[in-house]
């Protein structure tokens, strides 16, 4: 069953449009991570699926009804990012306390287990949480409430690299006892992508790649060495990304089922093949240029 | 394909090459269950679905088997299984750096045949 289904999904800020034209399908009980460059439209689209913003055109359903101030929707989502505001008289538990009521799932045993886990002052206001507290704490509010569908936006801001840890961890654990939809966007996607199973790419508005994860990691192949013999190789494929990293050297990034006929062949020239992380593709799949910043600094 | 990326190989692979080396320690033994793909991604942090398509490898060279409603278990000749499928493996990688080697030292392909002949012959005498 799919839990979000949009066909044509557009949303412009006047002349902008922050969503372009995007069909999109996301299945029950998966996890996926939303990725792209900033202002690629992850939060607009995120924010609509949440039912905070209106669709300028097209079709979006979600749990088979448009969001946008839908009841049914609301109750069986949650949106955590961080600019999350409470009433300033709240305590951190007050607003444990008194969010429960809205979530049918929620786990207050969980809540508390956390809380306590990350130190969290529980007579402190949550205006005064640094950043990555801040995201921490709006985090626990997202696990906890168990939210059939459960969306993110940029959950990690801010968190140093043990809290992130163990907040992947968390969401992990919590997910396999109680399976639900999640959508985490993100740009540290090398420390995120072990606990996804799908990836969807923005750029633009548009859907670059929407795909398991474990089909993304073996997409592409990196070739480096001799640049005629590179060449000759990559001659009429499409280049995804190249760089030169040495006099006569040449690092060429291509698909791996345009050239994986020839892998014995490459090596046998003496060329290296070398794997290229979910990361370093994403980045190179949404670049403006196929030689990325060095193309600032090329001359003549 | 033989490529040298250990470290980078992909996560699903090396999820079925540490079930096959706790098959060959023993530490799960033949016609006993394997973990499942909750506990493995539980255990390595992963998405389940990973950790599916590393026992579904497993499952493909029938190393394991299902037995319906119960899960996954080894299967009786696992260990032996898995020790020929490495040896195999490990040969053939030799062969091709060999055969690399060979190519970038200029050694022709009737030179090498007849080296690898001579070696045999040199251990099969002082085997006699």
């Amino acid at each position: 069953m799919n839990v979000i289904q949009c066909e044509d999904l557009t949303k412009s800020y006047g002349k902008l449009k922050a969503i372009d034209y995007l069909s999109i399908e996301i299945a029950e009980n998966k996890i996926t991570g939303l990725i792209g460059r900033n202002g690629s439209g992850k939060t607009t689209l995120l924010k609509m699926i949440a039912g905070y913003l209106k669709p300028t055109y097209g079709e979006l359903k979600v749990f088979s009804e448009k969001p946008f101030n839908s009841l049914f929707v609301s109750e069986n989502s949650i949106f955590i990012d961080d600019a999350m505001t409470f009433p300033d008289s709240f305590t951190l538990t007050d607003i444990l306390t008194e969010v429960a009521p809205f979530y049918a799932n929620w786990s207050s045993s969980l809540a508390k287990g956390l809380f306590d886990y990350f130190s969290f002052n529980p007579k402190q206001p949550h205006s005064n949480l640094s950043k990555g507290s801040r995201s921490t704490f709006n985090s626990i509010l997202g696990i906890a409430s168990r939210s059939p569908l459960t969306i993110m936006d940029e959950p990690t801001t801010g968190m140093d690299s043990g809290v992130r840890k163990d907040f992947y961890r968390a969401l992990l654990r919590d997910y396999l006892e109680y399976p639900r939809t999640i959508i985490l966007s993100s740009h540290l996607l090398s420390e995120l992508e072990e606990i996804l199973e799908d990836i969807l790419l923005l750029d633009n508005g548009t859907k670059r790649l929407h795909l398991p994860v474990m089909e993304l990691k073996e997409l592409a192949v990196g070739i480096r060495g001799n640049a005629q013999a590179v060449l000759s190789f990559v001659e009429g494929k499409e280049i995804i990304y190249q760089e030169n990293f040495a006099k006569g050297s040449l690092y060429v990034v291509v698909r791996r089922k345009l050239i994986q006929h020839q892998f014995e062949q490459i090596r046998l020239s003496g060329l290296e093949i070398l794997p290229v992380s979910a990361d370093d593709l994403c980045v190179y799949l949404t670049a403006k240029t196929k030689g990325g910043i060095d193309d600032v600094f090329k001359r003549g | 394909m033989i490529l040298n990326t250990d470290s980078m190989k992909p996560l699903y692979v090396q999820i079925a090459e540490w079930l096959e080396g706790e098959i060959l320690s023993e530490n799960i033994k033949e016609e006993e269950r394997i973990y499942s793909q909750y506990q493995l991604a539980e255990m390595f942090t992963i998405n389940p679905a990973t950790a599916a398509k590393g026992l579904n490898i497993l499952a493909d060279e029938t190393i394991v088997y299902k037995k319906r409603g119960l899960g996954m278990f080894v299967s009786p000749n696992a260990k032996q299984f898995i020790l020929t499928k490495r040896r195999s493996r490990i040969l053939e990688q030799m062969i091709m750096e060999l055969v690399m080697e060979a190519n970038r030292l200029d050694v022709s392909e009737s030179e090498l045949n007849r080296m690898i002949q001579l070696a045999r012959q040199n251990k099969e005498e002082k085997q006699l």
